[in-house]
């Protein structure tokens, strides 16, 4: 016999009480069906999400899509879209708005999140950098228009959006810089160097591939980001329109346009769901 | 026809390319067993270490390494202070000593990635390196979390150095191979770091850093994390690459049977300075210092005053006895503090011996542990108590009334 006996007594008693105690609970928790309730929950909420997308889809080639019903089906708003064409500037606009803030996001993100993650003391840093992640989009878009225009006195143009974006998008690509470089072992950059290797050779062919992850997804972050940032464009854009600024209005004005804007939107997920597809199984493939 | 001829030739190529490789394999494996034989009848001729010692000093090479005054702090903390090191040509050479004794920071210092705050000299091959940065230095660093690089293969982890001295991939592939041969890990080439291993990771990071042929490897506690099997083996490995390559190694360990096993060379540092230097045999058997004698393993220090020196024999009072021993050397004045020290396993039980060249105490025995080859028993003797090592069991049955050991293993030294 090891220990004291006695001991061993109380010990059995209490975990006879919290059997007791337990049982209830345990029971809910063993029953076999929860995997199914689970399961169906998950469809329900995967349902929700691209059900409306393929009605939207759908929608974009019928008669008369704000009734509700499909049918007759055509392609004749398609054909007024093509027509018209002044939703082509804008949606140039914002691809180049969102591959330079992209790309922007990937550099600026890049530079924070290591020097970040080679502070004593990042804390403060941190907390700056991720402060606009909670500021309301239209209390950002306000003041950033009342410093810019009426304090300033800058006449507002793409290079205002483009800070609005920087701003809006910075924050979650420093945040998914930082997952990875948060993780980083510095060590490795010595082994680098003790094995030969310049500052810059060691930052691309060892650390850099190793934060890539992170840096590619800062990138696309950024770039959907800005792709469909509204709320603080209305504020900054001078004169200028982009793609969701565009479609705002024209949902908002007429109800002529808006079957219009079922094609369009069906056309920009065409295109965007593929890139994006082809961009993440580019940046995972390694990995699996 | 002139394609089957073209391909006849090519084939022709192919299989001498063929027969050369396996060749140089063959050669290789021949040269290693070669190797080994040396090896162990090198091992065996360490048992006379002074012929060796005095092979040693005739070989009189330049330097290769030379720390000339350094000191180094951190913040407030000194973690150097005042070191003078140099290592020969082809020597392994050991830095000793406990964590926080400034050991690791010497080595960063040597590899360049920690400048000394202060140093008269730093010279690797004669030339001055002390604003040179780390990767323009010809040494490099086995270190002791490995730092292989995640992302690449085994074989891309190796070949690094190669490729950031601009080696075409050719050439890279065949050196990288042939440094993972040496270390006995060929067919992982193309595998993962994750896929390994601690002990092959451990030989890979030694294949990486001696791929590029440096001046000087060195080791940073490199078999901390093995276990002690694995740890005894890569020892013998060590031993036999250091002698393959006859590169100068500089070897940071916290562990005295490491460091007395493979050195030619031993600086045992303590709180930033060097404690004591010397071959293995010197620290082992000439501590000149309480610190030294303790972490060589000297289990009964006894501290008292010296009382003469006649020649080499130093008697010393403590606690009342007399006791007589080995003086190393230096001046030293009758009445200051010394310490007398003798290992476990050089002490007998039984009645003073008849031969007038020993210490002789009285002793009780108290308890002992069973350590299977011997029995660690301790006694109270006037001087305290006194650890002995017992390899006979049977020594311990009864009441021996003493404890005697030779005045030559008796070490007298400075507190």
């Amino acid at each position: 016999m090891i220990g004291n006996p006695r001991l061993q007594r109380l010990a059995r008693v209490d975990t006879h009480q919290l059997d007791q105690r337990g049982r209830y609970w345990r029971r809910l928790s063993g029953w076999s069906g929860w995997g199914r309730v689970g399961m169906c929950l998950g469809f329900f909420a995967i349902a929700m999400i691209y059900v409306p997308i393929a009605l939207l889809a759908l929608m974009s080639i019928s008669q008369s899509p704000l009734s509700g019903i499909p049918y007759p089906l055509t392609l004749q708003h398609y054909g007024t879209l093509l027509s018209d064409g002044r939703w082509l500037l804008p949606l140039q606009k914002s691809v180049i708005m969102g591959v330079v803030v992209a790309f922007t996001c990937m550099l600026v993100a890049t530079l924070v999140g290591r020097a970040i993650t080679r502070m004593k003391r990042p804390g403060g840093v941190l907390i700056v950098s991720l402060i606009p992640l909670f500021v309301p989009g239209l209390t950002m878009g306000a003041a950033l228009f009342i410093f810019l225009r009426t304090m300033l006195d800058l006449k507002l143009g793409l290079w205002s959006i483009f800070v609005a974006h920087m701003v809006w998008a910075l924050p979650f690509a420093l945040l998914l810089v930082l997952v990875v470089a948060s993780r980083f072992d510095l060590r490795l950059l010595e082994a680098a160097s003790d094995l030969g290797a310049n500052n810059w050779q060691r930052f691309w062919q060892i650390e850099f591939p190793i934060l890539r992850p992170g840096i590619m997804g800062a990138g696309i972050f950024g770039f959907l980001l800005s792709f469909n940032e509204l709320l603080r464009s209305i504020f900054v854009r001078g004169q200028e329109t982009t793609m969701p600024i565009y479609n705002w209005a024209m949902a908002a004005s007429q109800q002529s346009q808006v079957p219009i804007i079922f094609a369009l939107a069906t056309i920009i997920l065409l295109v965007t769901l593929p890139v994006m597809s082809i961009f993440f199984w580019l940046l995972f493939r390694k990995a699996g | 026809m002139a394609c089957w001829l073209l391909a006849e030739r090519l084939a022709d190529r192919l299989s001498r390319v063929r027969i050369i490789r396996d060749g140089s394999v063959g050669h290789r494996r021949a040269e290693r067993r070669r190797s080994l034989i040396t090896t162990t009848s090198e091992r065996s001729s360490r048992a006379t270490p002074d012929l060796k010692l005095g092979e040693k000093t005739k070989l009189n090479a330049p330097p290769i390494l030379e720390i000339v005054h350094a000191t180094h702090r951190y913040g407030d903390t000194v973690a150097l202070d005042d070191v003078s090191v140099a290592a020969r040509q082809g020597e392994f050479l050991t830095i000793l000593g406990e964590s926080g004794s400034g050991k690791t920071t010497l080595l960063r210092m040597i590899s360049g990635l920690e400048r000394p705050s202060e140093v008269q000299a730093l010279r690797l091959n004669g030339e001055d390196v002390v604003d040179l940065p780390a990767y323009e230095r010809n040494c490099t660093t086995v270190f002791q979390s490995y730092a292989l690089f995640p992302h690449l293969t085994v074989g891309k982890n190796v070949e690094y150095g190669l490729r950031v001295r601009g080696v075409p991939a050719g050439e890279r592939e065949e050196r990288a191979r042939a440094a993972l041969g040496m270390v006995r890990l060929e067919d992982t080439f193309e595998r993962r770091i994750h896929q390994l291993s601690g002990g092959q990771r451990q030989r890979v990071a030694l294949a990486r850093a001696i791929v590029t042929r440096p001046a000087m490897l060195l080791l940073d506690e490199p078999l901390g994390a093995l276990d002690e099997k694995l740890r005894q083996d890569m020892q013998v490995e060590l031993m036999e690459i250091h002698k393959r390559l006859s590169m100068t190694f500089v070897y940071i360990t916290h562990s005295q049977e490491e460091a007395l096993t493979m050195s030619d060379r031993i600086i045992l540092m303590r709180r930033g300075k060097i404690a004591q230097e010397g071959t293995p045999q010197e620290l082992f058997d000439q501590p000149a210092s309480r610190f030294t004698a303790a972490f060589m393993g000297v289990e009964n220090l006894m501290e008292g005053k010296l009382v003469a020196l006649q020649g080499d024999r130093a008697r010393v009072e403590v606690a009342g006895q007399v006791i007589v021993g080995r003086w190393p050397g230096g001046v030293i004045n009758p009445g200051e503090d010394v310490v007398a020290g003798v290992r476990a396993e050089r002490l007998h039980l039984g009645p003073p011996p008849a031969q007038a060249e020993a210490n002789w105490l009285p002793c009780s025995l108290q308890g002992s542990i069973y350590k299977g080859k011997y029995l660690d028993q301790t006694a109270t003797t006037p001087v305290g108590e006194i650890k002995i090592r017992l390899w006979e069991q049977s020594a311990a049955q009864g009441e021996p009334g003493g404890i005697w050991w030779k005045q030559s293993d008796c070490m007298v030294m400075r507190p």
